[in-house]
């Protein structure tokens, strides 16, 4: 005896005016009587807040109360019997039917999660255990929920050399030079990858790697104060060695999907990215041993942008 | 015993054929076409791909499918093409480096190769935040694996793929995959490099396939099976449904967070053609990886980078050569790079530069090629690939590398290259780096320009500037080299102030050094280049210091050459000039004694020998026939080991004694001269089978001289050397020879019916000697006895005519039947020799083993009595028994039995044998 449920999209991504629509498959050997069979849509955020610059809040609060975005349960179907075999019942109920709410979008991140469930029970009265089943599905939200926002390409320029760096450089770097530049889009569609470009112009040290971190920020408001946790999302190498000079190399990284969103920014908590490009030099001190992997050492350059990401229509 | 009177005049009138004359010749057949059409169609090589043949297969599958099989063909055929080409080049450049038993790898890939299946550990490569590199770091340092581990880990990796794939374990045959892309990053198997390449791509190829059939299907068929649509070829992007869409999706988000740069340009490049399904114009995608393989700094792990995106760009339907471009101007920046170091190591390769570009070479040449492949786009390249500007136009951009340089000479169409000679000479010049031979350049140049010969303006100007640059090379070979690629047009043209510069600056350079073994193979080159060029031999001889650059040659460039001199002189009707003759002679000669007579192939000593005997045939002194003789006095000298060539040496004095006896008649002693000469040289043929030849060949032309003792003498050498043949060969005869000796036999036999008869050994001495001959040799075969026996007795019935069929031509030698006219004696001896060979006969059938031979035997010793000799009682009694013989042995049926009575029957007036 089993239920599932099967969505009618296959990437299970809705809007929330669209109706979520589906089919709940029973497959029982025998006919079985119920009281009723019933979905639940179940949409909200949870926060957690640990370590970080909330350090000393964590040991009182830890998990913080979810907010909900959405609960609603509907009956597909009133008491009755289902006959043995397997049995589909459609059913399809819109989401956001009095058009207020923010939906905010699907979103796996380190503290905030924001995540949509659907749930089919099949009440069966106290003397059967009821039968359910729970399936996940992804909230995409239409352009309209936000304020209006005129899209351009916008490119942001950038240049790494040694007196750009605010963390000391090994001696060699410092005195020897180098200049990267290069340009990056700053505001990008969650569906669209992140471009720029990027040209080693001059290095003393060779260069080892050229890498794009993707980095979520993720901040909670907790009583007075807000917790702010940064964390690397995506690392996407772009060189692999010391590259030749003056040779335009393209930035191209493909947002993974889940755990980047459109940047939200509620009462309660905020979902932001950045983006940062870590040059990483030739040095024999790469014996060193395992540090922190935030702290930044002596042989790598780095430039951090903040980056908008927005959905598209 | 009585011999028949024969009347030859009119016995030939009677059994000559009416003639009728014909229109045409009967072995001119017109039907010859048809047969050598057959033939060239077996000739067609089994490599070649015929799109018809290949359409031809797959008719043979159910018929509803043609239509479809048809389109897929016509379709494919390019593409099948290019795969097809990339499949043999890829077995090529396997073969192509000596790859060591144990190879040096990076501790990363050593990880995978020795590593369990753990999946798991790999992991990190997926979403990797590795931000500490302390991890790799401590695992730097090389270890060894031997090479049949790592291309056997290798097919179990694939393995590995395709069964997970199966299982509908995607994501396994993903890592997997990415593990065996990460391999490519390690370099430093160096040698091992292309192999590894050819391995891990079949593996890329293979997951690219599986995702795109996949995904294919997932557009074509709905969930539940049913097909929603065909899609063709062409395909548009927006006629794919959104679920496909999505997998496809998903596929490249997949790869797109893999960590490393290089297997993410691996794994994209893998399934690039899947961008099909999500848009329409993927050229851009296409040139942005093209720009993300600059991020690999590796030149080795770039360049075979850059060789898979021009692989899998050929997958899509259509492709301009922007990315083609795009890919050789990145290579030519690294090539810099790397030609301008000064350091003997470049980056972390390990082995030194020579063999990093030689590893790099052959993905040069493969983006070259596919430049070029196009006809019609050939202009339109040149522009793009800016090679009509000079180095001073270039305003700072990277002038052309010398290995780039020749692979583009290489694929470049002819007529370009030639319609700007000196243009390209102008390039070369300026590329003068260690990436690749400059000499070698200048060779490929110069092997266009031949190539297109007729096309090629400003001839003067290029062979100017090619003598310049070959000038200054200071080594010998590399002149030579440059230059042998230009021969042909300075020959084609006739450029005589240039050719005479260029020899006379190589037997300067010749002089002052040591000549190796690669300036000989050179020198050998340009000098039959030269010989093969001239139809007279004098003109080249003539040349100013070839005489002289021919001394220092020795060796086997030597003998080429000679060979090549003797070939082309003697293509001419005849070699007149003393001067010629002499250094003709003189080439013969130095070909004859580098000829080691007792080790070298066979071949070559025939080709030789015939080039001698050709010249030797060819050398015409006119009417100073005595100058000939000595010069075919002065061949036996200088060619002693030369076998064959004694013949013709022989003949060809035979043949001068001819002409002296046709011209006039009062040079006797020239005519004995010459057989004298004949006479002595005969027994140096190692062959008596040959020898005999030329005895009765030199016999023949003593008689027509009318030197009867001459001709006496050289029968009796040939009735020696009969023996001799018995004698020595008989053991090891084979029944070729032997059947040669038989008939040389019977042609002794009737051209001793022109010898007059020796008074003082007797009229029939020879006969009788080859009688004896029979008896005292054992191992002569009964079936050969009796051939001879006939002869003979063919040979006495006929001299015992009183007029004898033919006779000598020279009106001193005197016939036999003039000789002995009336001569009771004479008749008699033949009746008695007569005798002789009767009982022979008659003896001898009884000794043959086989039956039906021996049946055979005895009916053609029968035919052949009763056509020479009048039937009488005893001679019927001799019939009758042989016809018994033949009865028993072959039974009354045989049809040669019947024929046989029927003619004994008619000779005879009282019937013979019966059933």
């Amino acid at each position: 005896m089993s239920v599932e449920i099967k969505l009618s999209r296959s990437n299970r991504t809705y809007r929330p005016i669209d109706p979520l629509a589906g089919k709940i498959i029973i497959k029982s050997p025998s006919s079985i009587s119920h009281h009723g069979i019933y979905i639940t849509v179940n949409g909200s955020v949870n926060l957690q807040v640990r370590g970080g610059s909330a350090g000393f809040i964590e040991s009182i609060y830890g998990v913080l109360k979810p907010i909900q975005i959405v609960k609603k349960s509907v009956e597909v179907q009133p008491s009755g019997k289902i006959s043995a075999g397997t049995t589909q019942i459609p059913f399809s109920m819109i989401l956001n039917d009095r058009g207020k709410g923010k939906f905010y979008e699907t979103f796996h991140g380190a503290n905030i999660n924001i995540q949509y469930l659907l749930n089919v029970d099949v009440a069966r009265g106290y003397l059967h255990k009821s039968l359910s089943a729970t399936v996940e599905f992804i909230v995409e939200s239409e352009l309209a929920i936000f304020p209006e926002k005129p899209i351009s390409p916008e490119m942001v320029f950038f240049y790494i050399t040694q007196d750009t760096q605010r963390h000391s450089l090994l001696p060699e770097l410092k005195s020897g030079g180098f200049k990267i530049s290069g340009r990056i889009c700053t505001q990008c569609f969650v569906s669209d990858p992140l471009v720029g470009e990027l040209t080693v112009e001059a290095s003393a040290v060779p260069v080892h790697s050229i890498d794009i971190h993707l980095l979520r920020v993720e901040s909670i408001m907790v009583g007075e104060n807000i917790a702010t946790e940064t964390s690397i999302v995506q690392t996407t190498q772009i060189a692999d060695g010391d590259v030749c000079h003056n040779l335009p190399l393209p930035i191209y990284v493909m947002l993974p999907r889940l755990l980047t969103c459109p940047t939200v920014f509620a009462g309660s908590f905020s979902v932001e990215f950045k983006v940062t490009i870590l040059v990483t030099f030739q040095t024999e001190l790469y014996t060193q041993t395992k540090s922190d992997p935030r702290a930044l050492r002596k042989w790598v350059a780095m430039e951090s942008l903040p980056l908008e990401l927005v959905q598209a229509k | 015993m009585e011999f028949k009177v024969r009347d030859y005049r009119a016995e030939e009138e009677a059994h000559s054929l009416t003639r009728v004359s014909v229109s045409s010749h009967p072995l001119c057949s017109s039907s010859s076409s048809s047969s050598s059409l057959s033939l060239t169609q077996d000739l067609v090589s089994v490599e070649f791909f015929d799109p018809l043949r290949g359409l031809s297969t797959e008719i043979l599958e159910p018929v509803e499918d043609i239509a479809v099989a048809q389109k897929h063909a016509s379709s494919q055929s390019t593409s099948h093409l290019s795969t097809k080409e990339w499949a043999s080049f890829n077995k090529l450049l396997m073969q192509r480096f000596p790859v060591p038993k144990m190879i040096s790898v990076s501790a990363l890939s050593s990880k995978t190769i020795k590593g369990k299946k753990a999946i798991g550990e790999l992991s990190t490569n997926m979403q990797s935040d590795d931000l500490n590199d302390s991890e790799k770091s401590a695992e730097r340092g090389f270890k060894t694996v031997s090479q049949q581990e790592y291309i056997k880990r290798l097919h179990e990796l694939k393995d590995e793929i395709k069964r997970s794939w199966h299982a509908d374990d995607r994501v396994t045959s993903l890592k997997l995959s990415i593990k065996v892309a990460s391999l490519l990053m390690d370099t430093c198997v160096a040698q091992f490099y292309p192999t590894l390449f050819v391995l891990a791509t079949d593996i890329m190829d293979m997951l690219g396939d599986m995702v795109w059939e996949r995904i294919k299907e997932k557009a074509e068929f709905a969930d539940d099976g049913t097909k929603i649509c065909n899609l063709s070829d062409d395909f548009e992007a927006n006629s794919i449904c959104l679920e496909a869409k999505e997998t496809c999706n998903n596929w490249f988000r997949k790869i797109a967070s893999i960590h490393e740069l290089l297997p993410r340009i691996y794994l994209e490049l893998a399934i690039f053609q899947c961008w099909r399904f999500l848009r329409n114009d993927i050229m851009d995608n296409l040139m942005r990886t093209v720009m993300m393989i600059r991020g690999i700094a590796d030149p080795l792990a770039s360049a075979y980078c850059r060789f898979f995106l021009i692989h899998c760009a050929q997958k899509l339907p259509r492709h301009d050569a922007a990315h083609l471009v795009a890919c050789i101007s990145d290579q030519k920046i690294i090539l810099k790079k790397i030609v301008s170091t000064k350091q003997t190591k470049y980056g972390n390769f390990l082995g030194d530069l020579k063999l990093l570009i030689s590893l790099m070479e052959p993905t040069i040449e493969y983006t070259m090629r596919c430049i070029f492949k196009d006809p019609n786009q050939v202009a339109d390249m040149i522009v793009r690939l800016e090679v009509g500007k000079s180095p001073s136009e270039l305003h700072g951009k990277v002038p052309w590398i010398s290995i780039i340089l020749h692979y583009l000479l290489k694929e470049l169409p002819t007529e370009v290259v030639c319609s700007n000679a000196l243009e390209f000479l102008n390039l070369i010049d300026c590329s003068s780096d260690f990436s690749f031979d400059q000499c070698l350049n200048y060779k490929m140049l110069g092997l266009k320009v031949s190539e297109g010969i007729d096309q090629l303006n400003t001839v003067d100007a290029v062979i100017d500037e090619v003598i310049q640059a070959a000038t200054k090379r200071k080594i010998l070979n590399e002149y030579l080299k440059i230059l042998d690629a230009y021969m042909d047009v300075i020959l084609h043209y006739n450029m005589d102030q240039s050719l005479k510069s260029i020899l006379s600056e190589i037997f300067e350079r010749l002089g002052n050094e040591v000549v190796t073994e690669d300036e000989l193979a050179s020198l050998q080159s340009i000098v039959v280049k030269l010989v093969t060029h001239f139809d007279d031999m004098k003109y080249v001889f003539d040349l100013i210091y070839f005489v002289d650059i021919l001394d220092v040659m020795h060796g086997s460039s030597r003998s080429i050459v000679s060979m090549h001199i003797l070939t082309n002189a003697t293509r001419n009707d005849r070699i007149d000039d003393p001067t010629t003759v002499k250094l003709l002679f003189d080439v013969a000669q130095s070909l004859h004694d580098n000829v080691d007579f007792s080790n070298t192939r066979q071949d070559d000593n025939q080709h030789a020998e015939r080039l001698v005997a050709r010249f030797i045939d060819k050398v015409d002194h006119g009417i100073e026939l005595d100058r000939h003789l000595t010069f075919l006095v002065e061949c036996r000298g200088a060619f002693s080991s030369m076998n064959g060539l004694k013949e013709i040496l022989v003949h060809s004095s035979n043949l001068l004694a001819t002409k002296a006896l046709k011209e006039k008649k009062n040079n006797l002693n020239f005519v004995k001269s010459c057989i004298t000469f004949s006479e002595v040289t005969i027994p140096c043929i190692p062959s008596f089978a040959r020898q005999l030849i030329l005895y009765l060949e030199t016999a023949e032309i003593s008689l027509f001289g009318g030197l009867i003792s001459h001709a006496d003498g050289l029968l009796d050498s040939a009735v020696c050397c009969l023996q001799s043949f018995y004698m020595v060969d008989g053991l090891r005869k084979s029944s070729e020879d032997v059947d040669g000796i038989v008939s040389l036999t019977r042609k002794l036999c009737s051209f001793l019916l022109l010898v007059p008869g020796n008074l003082e050994q007797g009229a029939m001495y020879i006969p009788k000697s080859i009688l004896s001959l029979l008896d005292s040799q054992s191992l002569i075969t009964p079936k050969l006895r009796i051939i001879v026996l006939c002869s003979l007795l063919s040979l006495s019935a006929t001299f015992a005519q009183t007029e004898l069929p033919y006779h000598a031509i020279h009106e001193e030698v005197i016939g036999n039947d003039r000789l002995y006219l009336g001569d009771a004696m004479y008749s008699q001896e033949l009746r008695s020799l007569s005798g002789v060979i009767l009982h022979n006969m008659v003896d001898t059938i009884p000794q043959e083993s086989s039956q039906v031979t021996r049946g055979k035997l005895a009916l053609e010793a029968c035919n052949c009595i009763t056509t020479f000799v009048k039937v009488n009682d005893e001679i019927s009694s001799v019939c009758s028994k042989l016809m018994e013989t033949a009865v028993s042995c072959l039974g009354g049926d045989d049809k040669y039995l019947q024929s046989t009575i029927n003619f004994v029957n008619k000779q005879s007036p009282t019937s013979v044998g019966g059933e």
